[in-house]
């Protein structure tokens, strides 16, 4: 099998992975709606996710599509709890607006 | 490999999402997304010129192009949209294009978990939150929503940060890579004819498998979970205990009852004034 093609393949998944990596965090840093951060790193998820599974396809190796389990397992925890929180915010002040909490600034 | 054309296109593609950005009066989104799209396409012709003759096994090449596009420009608007529940519904756009990548790498038990975890659960749930976190808004179809919604924090600096990471992301990803022989995993033919001939008797009631089934005829989802259970049982059991600790941790968060004086808004102020 051809390395150099191979590894220009991967290269492609790499950009698509680390594009949408790249994006979750300039909107993580970007938006000011607490839902919307959170939903910015489901998106970080996404590009981590799609570079575990490129590089599994490309070492001919499982355990990267096992890892992704694991990652889903996070992201879901993560999930509930961050939504939790945020309810809780919520129901002390009606906003999600982050700069509304700027308070708890160190 | 031309990291030039790539610092070039890093730069492109952070103007375009500057250009898309929320912001107060007149932004320049539809241009932003041309200018990114383009950048994008450019980035892509210009690689394309690089890969070796494909022997016409294109196909899965162009279903790359097609799931990148879906999934780049979805995600654009995840963080662009100014009312978040659209922006939860272009996130399932990217989950349902990411699991198209997953079939295209031919990772079928995956791609099919993202569409039922996280489309099917994790965003519904953000959907949920979003509907019972969402300042009234009586008529949500002209541009009334939240000033937190419709102008973005620090759009420059933030974007700044992330295209000087994707250009530094793109360098290392073509670089030409050799395939480590060590992370080559022991999953393939050897152990895996040898997990396959070590099944309990009663697990395979259509009689012991042939030794030296080929490792190519066993499915994704058989591979992926020998490698889960025969090579991550302690990961496997703590993730268990998390996803435990989350849900009690959850319940008990929410309902933690609130203290009165600690309510303080604008609008409480106002009602106390009255």
């Amino acid at each position: 099998m051809n390395s150099s093609a191979d590894s220009l393949i991967l290269g492609h998944f790499l950009l698509t992975s680390s594009v949408l990596f790249v994006l979750g965090l300039v909107g993580f840093l970007m938006r000011r709606n607490l839902i919307i951060m959170f939903l910015c790193t489901e998106l970080m998820f996404q590009g981590v996710v799609l570079a575990l599974v490129a590089f599994a396809r490309f070492h001919h190796n499982d355990t990267g599509q096992t890892f992704v389990i694991f990652v889903l397992t996070i992201a879901a925890a993560e999930a509930a709890l961050a939504l939790a929180l945020v309810m809780l915010l919520y129901r002390r002040k009606p906003t999600l607006d982050t700069s509304a909490w700027s308070q708890m600034k160190g | 490999m031309m990291p030039y054309g790539l610092y070039i296109a890093s730069v492109l593609a952070a103007l375009a999402l500057y250009m898309t950005a929320p912001r107060r009066g007149y932004s320049p989104a539809r241009l932003g997304m041309l200018l990114g799209a383009m950048t994008l396409g450019g980035l892509w012709i210009a690689l394309a010129k690089h890969l070796p003759d494909l022997a016409g096994q294109w196909t899965p090449l162009v279903y790359y192009y097609l799931f990148s596009v879906i999934a780049i420009g979805s995600a654009v608007r995840v963080i662009t949209h100014r009312r978040p529940v659209l922006s939860a519904l272009w996130f399932v756009l990217v989950v349902l294009a990411t699991a198209g990548l997953f079939v295209v790498l031919s990772a079928t038990f995956v791609a099919f978990a993202m569409v039922i975890i996280y489309a099917g659960a994790i965003v519904v749930t953000y959907v949920f939150v979003i509907m019972l976190a969402s300042p009234a808004a009586p008529d949500a179809v002209g541009d009334d929503s939240p000033t937190y919604d419709r102008a973005a924090r620090e759009p420059a600096a933030a974007i700044a940060v992330g295209f000087l990471m994707l250009a530094v992301l793109l360098t290392v990803a073509f670089e030409p890579l050799v395939a480590n022989p060590r992370a080559a995993g022991p999953s393939d033919q050897r152990v895996l004819s040898r997990d396959l001939t070590q099944r309990p008797p009663e697990l395979t009631p259509e009689g012991p498998p042939e030794v030296g089934k080929q490792a190519a005829s066993v499915d994704n989802i058989e591979r992926v979970g020998l490698d889960l259970f025969r090579g991550h049982p302690l990961g496997l059991e703590l993730a268990g205990v998390i996803l435990t600790v989350s849900l009690i941790g959850a319940v008990v968060l929410v309902r933690r009852p609130i203290a009165p004086e600690a309510a303080e808004s604008p609008r409480d102020t106002d009602v106390r004034d009255e």
